[in-house]
């Protein structure tokens, strides 16, 4: 059986101040890794979900605001998914990829469920519409000087994101922070699907390349 | 389908874009290509992480992880 560092008690260490703004966080030499922490969650040790909730709340709660825009909802849907971590531990295999790509995919899954039974939704609906006609390209408009001058994970991939055309940005936006189908996107943009499908691939292949020299680093 | 059709479409499907249609086929493609099929769908996960960490961190209420950890330990009493 594969043994497990010891994960610290949280009071064993001041708290974590607010999170810096670097997307990927830094690890203290000797801090168990993320497949660590998802190990020690599937052995039921809280402390190990604790930890993984200081390391990903942060990305995590702005992953979820990003899809359905209201900061209450945004911090219950937190804790349920964090809730659902620790009951779906057990279904995650490292050999189907890393802990956060899991926590991503769980958590897209769950904003995006919440957004579609909000009564909310149509005005949701609404405010896409706006975003998509003033700022088709938010990733890049969100990045400030001061962030983009910051050499950090978050800019990295920003900029391997921002060299996308803004038709390419908007279909993949639509697609993974608002879950929409190839042919909803195709209804919503009053784009061809034909259109769609090859703004995504060619996106999506152009991120997977321009991350390749990431990767190991994330 | 080609391993290349089949990288484009697992890009797609772990984003969850590939529309009801398109999912059989490449759940047909991804028994035909077996490990290497899993392989590359594990290494496209990359991407869903990367649009997370795109992102700029939000700050969470203190009170939720409070919370958390509270259900937690009543789910082990449980």
């Amino acid at each position: 059986m594969r043994s497990r560092k010891r994960l610290p008690k949280a009071d064993e260490e001041p708290e974590t101040p607010e999170r810096p703004s670097s997307g990927m966080p830094e690890l203290e030499p000797g801090a168990p890794t993320d497949l660590e922490l998802m190990l020690g969650i599937q052995a039921e040790d809280p402390e190990a979900l604790a930890q993984l909730y200081d390391r990903y709340n942060g990305i995590i709660k702005a992953l979820i605001l990003r899809v359905i825009h209201n900061e209450a909802e945004a911090d219950d849907l937190l804790q349920e998914i964090f809730m659902e971590i620790w009951n779906q531990a057990k279904n995650f295999s490292a050999q189907k990829g890393k802990p956060l790509g899991w926590m991503v995919t769980l958590a897209r899954r769950r904003a995006i469920d919440g957004l579609r039974k909000k009564q909310a939704y149509a005005r949701a609906e609404e405010r896409l519409q706006r975003e998509t006609e003033q700022q088709p390209d938010a990733w890049v408009h969100n990045a400030t000087e001061e962030e983009i001058a910051v050499s950090d994970t978050r800019v990295l991939i920003r900029r391997v994101i921002s060299i996308l055309p803004p038709a390419q940005q908007q279909a993949i936006e639509l697609a993974f922070f608002r879950g929409m189908s190839q042919r909803e996107i195709a209804a919503n943009t009053n784009t061809p699907l034909g259109t769609v499908k090859t703004r995504l691939e060619l996106g999506l292949k152009k991120i997977y390349d321009g991350l390749k020299e990431l990767r190991d680093e994330l | 389908m080609n391993f290349e059709r089949f990288q484009n479409q697992a890009r797609l499907f772990v984003i969850g874009a590939l529309d009801a249609e398109e999912i059989s086929e490449f759940e047909k493609a991804r028994r035909k290509f077996g490990q290497k099929a899993e392989d590359f769908i594990a290494k496209c996960y990359t991407l869903s992480e990367a649009f997370a960490l795109s992102l700029k961190p939000a700050k969470a209420s203190d009170q939720i992880k409070a919370r958390l950890m509270e259900m937690v330990r009543d789910r082990k009493k449980a």
